[in-house]
């Protein structure tokens, strides 16, 4: 507990300040489709060329290499910019680069990793399935070995931006007699492979971010199993939390922001803001600075520790609520105001885009469970029924 | 500027060793007995407490203290609310930065001069443990205040929510409507990590209590109702903590030290109340007798965030950046 003082440090801040403030795309992302998706793509290209692209990723792999305190500046700072967030890069650079790191073969790790570094490919993730969501241990998407390759059929749900990904990080069962979270295996699939539809889904934010895959005798190449074959859940269970939340520091800014601005039409409110109002604001603001603090103490044992523990929960779980809390909170300061979307901040879409933070990635029970089970060692809920053939 | 906010080696090395003191000294336990009421168990231990180096650990040492820094007290605050240690060590603490006669701040340090923790109430003072106390340290709207018991006039006992603390009254003293700011920061910051300590040691309270308590032939953790209410005191116990030890850290530091205290206070209020709430609850009908010890952390955590508290002016701190 010190304020680490570092000319180094300070140095690097600048560096990211100035590079930031100088390549920072000033036109506003895209919503949807491939507009977006390209505007993702050619910011992480803009990244590769500036040298700061994988900043978390070793250098052996093209990375930055960047220390954890180091991330933890560059994200600062990348909030700081305003710059966007990954988006549609998100799960080939926080989560399917990262699992090749670590599991992948040496094949595997030059064909993929270069390739998501320049924002030439990105990825989306297909782990859950319409009977295996909280339950992901029960997926039942069946891969089986034909020769060389394994033939997959099934269906993938909440696909992140499937429809404009290239590639995918897939879960499959390739042996249904074994016990649940074995016969599961990893699988780099390509999504323009013959047999694969994609189809959009709606969300109630009226923004269509997600997809549901079906898969009608897929062949994948055996040589794209990611770790090994049986192996997915060990596979996909090493890197989960392997940002350990500096990823979600632009989404707390963003948060923040929202705070501050709630606060300041509150404050230009005829009349001021009166105690109630104002005994509510301060306390989403004092949630908002100790997400800070948790974050901070994240990373603060992210110095030390090599494998990021259960307490990733705590930070996504305040997270979470808070999200759901000030953009709800919004809706009761602004009254009828709020119906309009055209009022230059689109408070309708953030508060319906906020509930996906208590669902996806884990919801809120599962979270919680894991709080109480892995962190406060409370006794298991009772165990799930053995998966039926 | 990069904040770390694990205890490096030396701070983990006084935390444990206050842990293991209060442990052996001070367990909760104590309160079950009237006897050690009204900060008594303390004064039978005071030399101990002020061996231990406690109440001058943020004093330099030139003027008899320890020299260490606020992370350090917010620290040890912290073990001193897990154990319900009287307030009075709080006020010791925090009145060697009050006083600028060097003196007198020495003499707080090794425990010859002794200091309650008081609030404005109303028209009037209300004084926690002030028995032996010498001095008066008064939370006030403009800030912390020292002033001497003998001036206070008539100290009336009343009898208190909270029994394990001597309660008194007196009427309000002059004090300076300019009372000392930074001081009143740091002691929002070792009210916050005292009230963090509650919120930690019922959730570990309650915790235990689940794993063992057995009801439909299986321990109540199981359950989710109960353990996700368990989630939720760590979590909340979790954030306190973390943004009083970050107001801790950053105090001094440039950045806008009211408001990260006076959030810190805020949270670290809310969560050792709920989590005491919730504690009770999950102690079923123990929870419910003066046996258990789940009463004493509730009445506990009103007292702290009560006295001394102004809400308003918290708010405009918090609000104000």
């Amino acid at each position: 507990m010190e304020v680490i003082r570092s000319t180094a440090l300070d140095q690097f801040r600048e560096e990211c300040r100035d590079w930031l403030g100088e390549h920072t795309p000033r036109d506003s992302r895209p919503l949807e489709g491939e507009a977006m998706r390209d505007f993702d793509l050619s910011w992480q290209r803009r990244q590769y060329d500036g040298g700061w692209a994988g900043i978390s990723w070793p250098e052996k792999y093209g990375g930055r290499g960047a220390s954890v305190l180091e991330q933890l500046v560059w994200y600062e700072e990348y909030a700081r910019a305003s710059a966007p967030a990954s988006g549609t890069m998100f799960v080939a650079l926080s989560h399917a680069g990262p699992t090749l790191i670590v599991s992948g073969t040496e094949e595997q790790k030059s064909r993929h990793l270069p390739t998501i570094l320049m924002g030439e490919e990105n990825w989306c993730q297909g782990f859950s399935e319409p009977g295996a969501g909280s339950d992901l241990g029960s997926l039942k998407c069946k891969a089986e070995i034909d020769g060389d390759h394994l033939v997959v059929n099934g269906t993938k749900i909440w696909t992140t931006y499937g429809d404009l990904a290239v590639w995918q990080e897939l879960l499959v069962r390739t042996d249904p007699d074994l016990p649940r979270h074995r016969g599961i295996s990893w699988v780099i699939c390509d999504m323009r492979t013959p047999g694969i539809e994609v189809r959009p889904i709606k969300a109630m934010s009226g923004l269509t971010h997600f997809a549901q895959c079906f898969y009608d005798n897929v062949r994948i190449p055996l040589s794209n199993v990611v770790g090994e074959i049986n192996g997915g859940w060990k596979t996909a269970m090493t890197t989960l939390g392997f940002e350990r939340g500096t990823g979600t520091i632009a989404h707390q800014i963003e948060l923040s922001n929202a705070v501050d601005h709630l606060i300041d039409m509150a404050k230009s409110r005829v009349g001021g803001m009166d105690e109630a109002v104002a005994a509510d604001l301060a306390g989403l603001k004092s949630e908002v600075l100790a997400l800070r603090s948790l974050t901070v103490a994240s990373v603060s044992r992210g110095r030390r520790e090599e494998v990021p523990g259960p307490e990733g929960n705590i930070v996504a779980l305040y997270f979470a609520e808070l999200a759901r809390k000030v953009h709800s909170y919004a809706f009761d300061l602004l009254g009828s105001e709020a119906l309009d979307r055209d009022t230059g901040n689109d408070w309708p879409l953030h508060y319906l885009e906020s509930f996906k933070w208590g669902i996806g990635g884990g919801t809120l029970e599962i979270r919680r469970n894991a709080i109480a089970e892995r962190m406060l060692g409370m006794p298991r809920s009772p165990r799930p029924v053995e998966l039926k053939k | 500027m990069i904040i770390d906010l694990v205890p490096n080696e030396d701070q983990l090395a006084i935390g444990n060793g206050v842990r293991d003191f209060l442990r052996d000294q001070l367990p909760v336990s104590r309160l079950r007995e009237e006897s050690a009421h009204g900060g008594a168990a303390e004064q039978a231990i005071w030399e101990g407490l002020a061996e231990l180096g406690l109440f001058g650990l943020g004093l330099e040492e030139e003027a008899g203290g320890l020299g260490l820094g606020l992370p350090e007290e917010a620290l040890v605050a912290k073990s001193l609310g897990e154990y319900l240690v009287s307030p009075s060590v709080l006020a010791q603490m925090a009145a060697t930065h009050v006083t600028s006669d060097v003196a007198l701040a020495g003499a707080f340090a090794v425990g010859n001069k002794r200091a309650a923790l008081c609030g404005i109430s109303g028209d009037g003072l209300l004084l926690l443990d002030a028995d032996q106390a010498d001095y008066a340290l008064i939370l006030g709207p403009g800030g912390v205040s020292l002033v001497e018991s003998v001036s206070l006039g008539e100290v009336k006992k009343r009898s208190g929510m909270d029994e394990s603390l001597t309660l008194s009254r007196s009427a309000l003293p002059p004090i300076p409507t300019e009372g000392n700011q930074a001081a009143a920061s740091r002691l929002a910051i070792l009210v916050s990590a005292y009230l963090s300590g509650i919120a930690h040691a019922v959730t570990e309270m309650a915790v235990d209590y689940a794993k063992v308590r057995e009801q439909f032939g299986q321990q109540i953790g199981a359950f989710q109702a109960i353990k996700h209410q368990c989630a939720d005191m760590a979590t909340r116990a979790a954030a306190a903590e973390a943004q009083t030890f970050y107001a801790s850290v950053a105090f001094g530091e440039g950045l806008d030290d009211t408001s990260e205290a006076a959030a810190a206070r805020l949270l670290a209020g809310r969560a050792a109340l709920e989590n005491g709430r919730a504690n009770i609850q999950i102690h079923g009908g123990m929870g419910f007798t003066a046996e258990c010890d789940a009463h004493l952390f509730l009445k506990r955590a009103h007292v702290m965030t009560a006295l001394g508290s102004d809400p308003a002016t918290e708010r405009r701190r918090i609000l104000a950046t």
